[in-house]
């Protein structure tokens, strides 16, 4: 692809297959990566040339570039030879309309990135969009990964990569779309050195290298877009995707300097890190005090970890992103009482191995953040730090950056499959989502009747999850405001004497319980839904078809029992019929079972998912399943006035 | 759709001032109780001073200290402060206290942030916030803060309003401004005392507001903005000086004539698109067509982009540089488009004005700088026409929602003024809704609606059909619609082209157990897809008026096949209601077989007393209750 050459043909490339709704088309673009000389050692050299064509309007924001460079120490990355163009089919010829290089503006994001931003001129509905850029980077861990997908649909998007032999990276591809081109070969590159010797003064000589280059190429055709479905994890865990890790730099004549290899050397390190692991092994005296005062009176191991995971949960707010680096020492997270996640975990762990106990940091990635590829020990699938503790005979796993959450819990947000122990060994630990059992137990009874009203009791155990979004609602708006939201849910209940019971008992799940009053619209006749607001009102499942497996955060097992004494002088007309269901043998469990006897109705309603990941092939079973659900919850009881 | 831009200069401003001596620092068992009723945050103490030193030299200098109570409050005890090439940030000091009013620590310059304030719509600006937080988590606690900011212009007067939020009382506060004796201050209070104490010393005067025991105001549904319910002070000036050039807001028609005089001359076309003007224009006989013609030019060439730097918030950017770029922000836009009618011998003006849904209100009496946006103004000899120049997709001459019915103000050469945007009434924010359902005996339906949505009621859907791909819509749909388990089999929409834009919208829709089947009965809803949900509790005595934005009609008819067999045993009973507010009716029909339910509701725009909210209450539950009554059907 040449600069500037763009012929009438490509502004008829706007239907991508049966993707109507795409705004823009990738046309084509081409990355590399490829190392150069610079002074006395190479530098990596990146570049990017992309033609897009606008198809409609809500493309344009394909129209405004971003390009973060990053900045470390006394080095930083370059940005060189921004071309960008704009060609538009003006009566059957193609207009070139250049950028202007004064149109490209800086912002410091922080200290270490700054972003580059540029937008292109005479952008319409149907222009092409060019551009091309290169960076240079001194930094040999940013060797820049590729997405071969992304919001729009891409015709052509290849990369090249082209390492010299000093130079190991460690390849990871994921993705459900294939490659068209995808060939590898070895050749021989010199290169110039200058080395302006070792002080001031000394004279500056050339000297040249030939190592052996791995020239890689992947090269992707009419990739689709990738949208996001509901109950996944994250799409980044199914984009075509090609990313590097720098694992190892050999010199000629000296020992390879490993950057890492296996699960165990990469932990290792990580617990060496003066950013991370190292922390826990200093002796951290000004912690002492602190300590002593904490675990004072306490008589068992357990009791002293939460005294420690209480103060510092209680005392330290999260702020600033998630990574598995400290973003300062150990001493400031402890004195300005804020910091990262891996700040406060790190502070948990330093705090409860001072007071004598065994504690390792554990690293994760969270589901937002995508998996973990098991076979690739690399940093930059992490984004999150927790703490394990070894208590007596069992092991528990702490967070302390969440105000409200228990001893011994973790975020649902952690349950991303295989985290690592920032340990020796680098042990895994399957943190999965089928391991959690989110149950949640209702049950209602109907006592009397009095003007017209149906007055009841109400007390539901919420499962764990749902009881912190619950604290976590009260916290923040107060029991008032709660009890009015019920009461605004035009469900027909009216709502009084709220109770919880285990607010404070964070690591409990919470039961609350209520007495309400129902009004019968026609005391002729009698019309109700037994399980009231808790039905679904909605099939989860809405879309018809699927692309990606479904993933859940969770197992989960709900059950409902209503006692409802039938008032004086009515009797049962009708009572919607008993069910039982499966799903796909033991993957699901439903019941609705509805009897009468001595003046009462009982019912008892049962949901279960028993594992949380479903293939795209079950989407249908259930979505069907849950149909079936809606539509009994839907029935309704119906009591007439004795003649 | 369209954004914003950015001319109103946000106060955030401060003061060094003597700590108290005594010990404990307004601990937290001082706040009176009334001041704790409904407070997430406390106000303990706001002073802020502002010295008006010449022109080009204005200084702020504020002390607050705030109590946080608890969760709920934690967004008040952040300082974010604003600044760009006027604004320069002095010194800042903050302290952060216990419970008690012991000391925990001090700000240290290092834990200040310094942002971009480069939001997704703008390409770039120069404005940048400088953020702090203590990020403590033991409730209640306080924060005090100092701040010192210069400002090199007296454009930007601050408006005070120390009471920041809802459900945050206000214990003590004192606004003072020393300026020349020279110096015409303009000032309005609101919700507080209206004019300030005022004190002369050799060559200035010194104005001074004084607020204190302000209980924490809870929102209320149908509410006005804040600067309507809570104390509010307006600051401006009558002379003004900004980067070399002056102007004055004594009046609004000075005020227009500054901005007249800002951007005058920077509507020159350059000679190759004075030609496409001509060439598109010249054959046509009316204005309205020229008009029409050219701005859907402007919507097909020309994207709107935030840009802005120093004065570019007032000042535009001049024709020919939008013609060579091809894209521009709402003055460079409208400046545009003015350029082009004034080629094609149209004359035309920019309106300054507040954009936003519900932004209905600006203050009259009060000129200055309460805007954010830019349209422009046709007048005819008959009707007046309104672009809305940063829109590629509205009909020409419609404003939608986002400016509709609002004070702006016209920017003329002589005679600036303000002006009220067109108001869509009733007839023209239609939504007429025919289904055609068919119910089997399982429950499953089968849905045929076609519904013709007018003007307001139109605006969402509007922007949804121009900016999602089919796929996008049909994936909207499955998703919004009021049915438990259902698919969207069919679905089209079809614009059609007006002065008031209408939009026709034909549905096939097959829900899944839409009617509950219980052995003998059926259950049915037969108000399919109109329904309001929404529940109001009046439990409390409202304290502010209730506002309603825009008036509206909706009727529904509906009509349902149902399997034989079956005889009504219990059908909606007939609704009537007729308020100050609206009028709503309802009735449900069964005859052979089938089902008939017919719905209107009107709603009135307007402003009423607070007294008058549990009325409005009764009336929209009742309109909820109607909205979901059953039928019940049973087998003969």
């Amino acid at each position: 692809m040449k600069f500037g050459k763009v012929s009438k043909e490509e502004f008829g490339m706007n239907k991508f297959r049966n993707d109507t709704g795409a705004h823009a088309i990738v046309l084509t673009e081409i990355g590399s990566s490829s190392f150069d000389s610079e002074g006395d050692w190479f530098k990596l050299v990146y570049k990017v040339h992309r033609r897009i064509l606008i198809v409609d309007k809500n493309g344009y924001d394909e129209a405004n570039m971003v390009i973060t460079l990053y900045r470390g120490g006394e080095q930083e990355e370059k940005l060189l030879n921004l071309k960008a163009s704009t060609y538009n089919l003006e009566n059957g010829q193609v207009v070139e309309t250049k950028m202007d290089g004064k149109s490209v503006f800086s912002e410091k994001i922080d200290k270490e990135y700054v972003n580059k931003r540029f937008t292109m001129p005479a952008v319409k509905e149907g222009s092409i969009i060019e551009y091309s850029y290169t960076v240079h980077s001194p930094f040999y861990q940013r060797l820049r990964p590729w997405n071969f997908q992304g919001e729009y649909p891409r015709l052509w998007s290849e990369y090249q990569v082209a390492i010299p032999e000093y130079f190991d990276y460690v390849q990871i591809q994921q993705g459900f779309e294939s490659f068209a081109v995808k060939k590898s070969e070895i050749v021989r590159q010199t290169f110039s050195f200058v080395d302006r010797g070792a002080s001031a003064g000394a004279s500056s000589s050339t000297f040249t290298a030939t190592p052996t280059v791995g020239k890689f190429t992947w090269a992707s055709q009419d990739v689709p877009a990738i949208h996001p479905e509901k109950f996944i994890t994250t799409t980044r865990n199914y984009v075509n995707r090609i990313e590097f890790q720098l694992s190892g730099i050999t010199l000629p004549n000296t020992p390879r300097s490993s950057k890492q290899s296996t699960w165990g050397e990469l932990m290792k390190n990580l617990m060496e890190d003066k950013d991370m692991g190292k922390y826990l092994t200093e002796p951290n005296y000004f912690l002492e005090s602190m300590v002593n005062s904490l675990v004072s009176n306490t008589s068992s191991n357990e009791e002293k970890a939460r005294k420690i995971y209480d103060w510092v949960r209680d005392n330290i707010t999260k702020v600033g992103d998630d990574q598995i680096w400290t973003s300062q020492s150990l001493k400031t997270t402890f004195n300005s009482k804020k910091g990262n996640i891996t700040d406060i975990n790190i502070l948990l762990g330093a705090m409860l191995i001072k007071a004598g106990l065994n504690a390792e940091a554990i690293v994760l990635s969270t589901r937002d953040h995508g998996y973990v590829f098991q076979h690739y020990p690399i940093y930059s699938r992490f984004n999150y730090t927790i703490i394990g503790l070894t208590l007596d005979d069992r092991y528990v796993t702490l967070d302390a950056s969440d105000p409200l959450m228990g001893f011994g819990r973790l975020p649902i947000d952690c349950y991303n499959g295989g985290a690592r122990k920032v340990n020796a060994f680098g042990d895994q630990l399957m943190l999965s989502a089928d391991s959690i059992f989110e149950q949640r137990t209702t049950s209602v009874s109907i006592l009397g009747m009095e003007n017209g009203k149906m007055k009841g009791m109400r007390s539901r155990k919420s499962g764990y999850f749902e009881s912190l979004a619950l604290r976590e609602k009260i916290k923040e708006e107060g029991k008032d405001k709660y009890l009015e939201s019920l009461n605004k849910a035009n469900n027909g209940l009216e709502i009084n004497n709220l109770e919880f019971d285990g607010l404070d008992s964070l690591d409990k799940q919470l039961i609350e319980s209520c007495n309400f009053e129902y009004a019968v619209d026609n005391p002729d006749i009698i019309y109700f839904t037994p399980m009231m607001d808790e039905a679904y009102k909605k099939n989860p499942f809405i879309a018809m078809e699927r692309k990606f497996p479904v993933e859940m955060p969770y197992v989960s097992d709900e059950v409902f029992t209503l006692n409802w004494a039938i008032p004086q002088g009515y009797e049962v007309d009708e009572l919607p019929k008993s069910a039982r269901a499966t799903l796909n043998g033991n993957d699901g469990y439903f019941e609705y079972i509805l009897q009468q006897s001595d003046g009462y109705i009982q019912f008892r309603f049962r949901l279960q998912l028993k594992k949380a990941n479903f293939l795209p092939e079950e989407y249908a079973t259930l979505r069907e399943f849950f149909d079936l659900v809606v539509k009994k919850q839907a029935e309704q009881i119906v009591l007439k006035k004795k003649k | 759709m369209q954004k914003h831009f950015c001319i109103t200069w946000v106060l955030c401003c401060i003061f060094p001032c003597l700590l108290k001596a005594a010990n404990p620092f307004y601990p937290v068992k001082d706040i009176p109780a009334a001041l704790k009723e409904n407070a997430h945050a406390v106000i303990r103490l706001d002073e802020t001073n502002l010295t008006i030193r010449s022109l080009s030299d204005v200084r702020y200098v504020r002390h607050y200290i705030v109590t946080i109570m608890n969760e709920g409050g934690a967004k008040e005890a952040g300082l974010y402060l604003h600044y760009d090439q006027f604004t320069s940030i002095r010194s800042v000091d903050g302290t952060l206290y216990d419970v008690d009013g012991n000391k925990v620590k001090s700000l240290k310059n290092s834990e200040i942030k310094d942002i971009s304030a480069v939001d997704d719509g703008s390409l770039m600006t120069d404005a940048r916030m400088k953020m702090h937080n203590f990020y403590y988590n033991v409730y209640p606690y306080t924060v005090e803060y100092k701040v010192e900011i210069s400002v090199a212009t007296t454009a930007f007067l601050p408006t005070w309003s120390p009471q920041s939020d809802y459900e945050c009382s206000l214990q003590e506060a004192k606004l003072s401004v020393d300026a020349p004796a020279d110096f015409n201050l303009r000032y309005k209070g609101a919700q507080c005392q209206e004019t300030p104490v005022i004190t002369k010393e050799k060559n200035r005067t010194v104005y001074t507001w004084q607020i204190s025991n302000q209980p924490a105001v809870k929102k209320e549904a149908f509410s006005g903005r804040i600067s309507q319910v809570l104390p509010t002070v307006f600051l401006g000036p009558a002379n003004f000086k900004i980067s070399g050039y002056e102007g004055s807001m004594s009046d609004w028609n000075s005020f227009g004539t500054f901005f007249y005089k800002l951007n005058e001359n920077r509507d020159v076309l350059p000679d190759n698109t004075k030609a496409v003007v001509h060439k598109l224009v010249d054959g046509l006989s009316t204005d309205k067509e020229k008009i029409n013609t050219l701005y859907r030019y402007l919507q097909k060439n020309y994207r709107y982009i935030s840009l802005q730097f120093g004065i570019g918030g007032w000042q535009t950017f001049d024709a020919a540089s939008v013609a060579a770029k091809g894209y521009g922000d709402c003055k460079a836009l409208s400046n545009y488009m003015m350029a082009l009618l004034k080629e094609a011998g149209i004359k035309s003006n920019c309106v300054i004005i507040k954009a936003g849904e519900g932004e209905h209100r600006i203050r009259e009496d009060f000129p200055s700088s309460q805007f954010n946006h830019v349209i422009l103004c046709v007048p005819g000899a008959k009707d007046t026409t309104w672009l809305e120049c940063t829109s590629q997709t509205l009909p020409p001459g419609y404003l939608s929602s986002f400016t509709d019915n609002r004070l702006g103000l016209l920017v003329d050469e002589k005679n600036s003024k303000l002006v009220r945007t067109p108001v869509y009434d009733m007839n023209s924010n239609r939504q007429i809704r025919n289904i055609e359902a068919t119910i089997d005996d399982k429950g499953d339906a089968v849905v045929n609606a076609v519904t013709l949505y007018t003007g307001i009621q139109q605006d969402d859907l509007h922007s949804r059909i121009h900016s999602l791909g089919n796929d996008k819509q049909l994936e909207h749909l499955r998703k919004y619609l009021d049915f438990s388990s259902y698919d969207v089999t069919k679905f089209n929409y079809s614009e059609i082209p007006g002065d008031i834009p209408s939009i026709r919208e034909d549905l096939s829709i097959k829900a899944t157990s839409y009617a509950a089947v219980t052995g003998k009965r059926i259950f049915i809803t037969p108000n399919m897809m109109t329904k309001s949900l929404s529940r109001f509790y009046k439990a409390e005595a409202r304290k502010t008026p209730v506002y309603i934005d825009f008036s509206y009609v909706d009727t529904d008819t509906v009509h349902i096949s149902v399997p034989a067999g079956y005889k009504p045993e219990a059908l909606p009973p007939k609704v009537n209601l007729d308020t100050r507010f609206g009028r709503y009716s309802s009735q449900c029909t069964f005859e052979g077989n089938r089902l008939t339910f017919i719905r209107k509701r009107e709603c009135y725009q307007g402003e009423y007393p607070p007294a008058a909210y549990p009325e409005l209450a009764d009336y929209y539950n009742a309109i909820t209750q109607a909205d979901k009554a059953k039928v019940v059907l049973v087998k003969e």
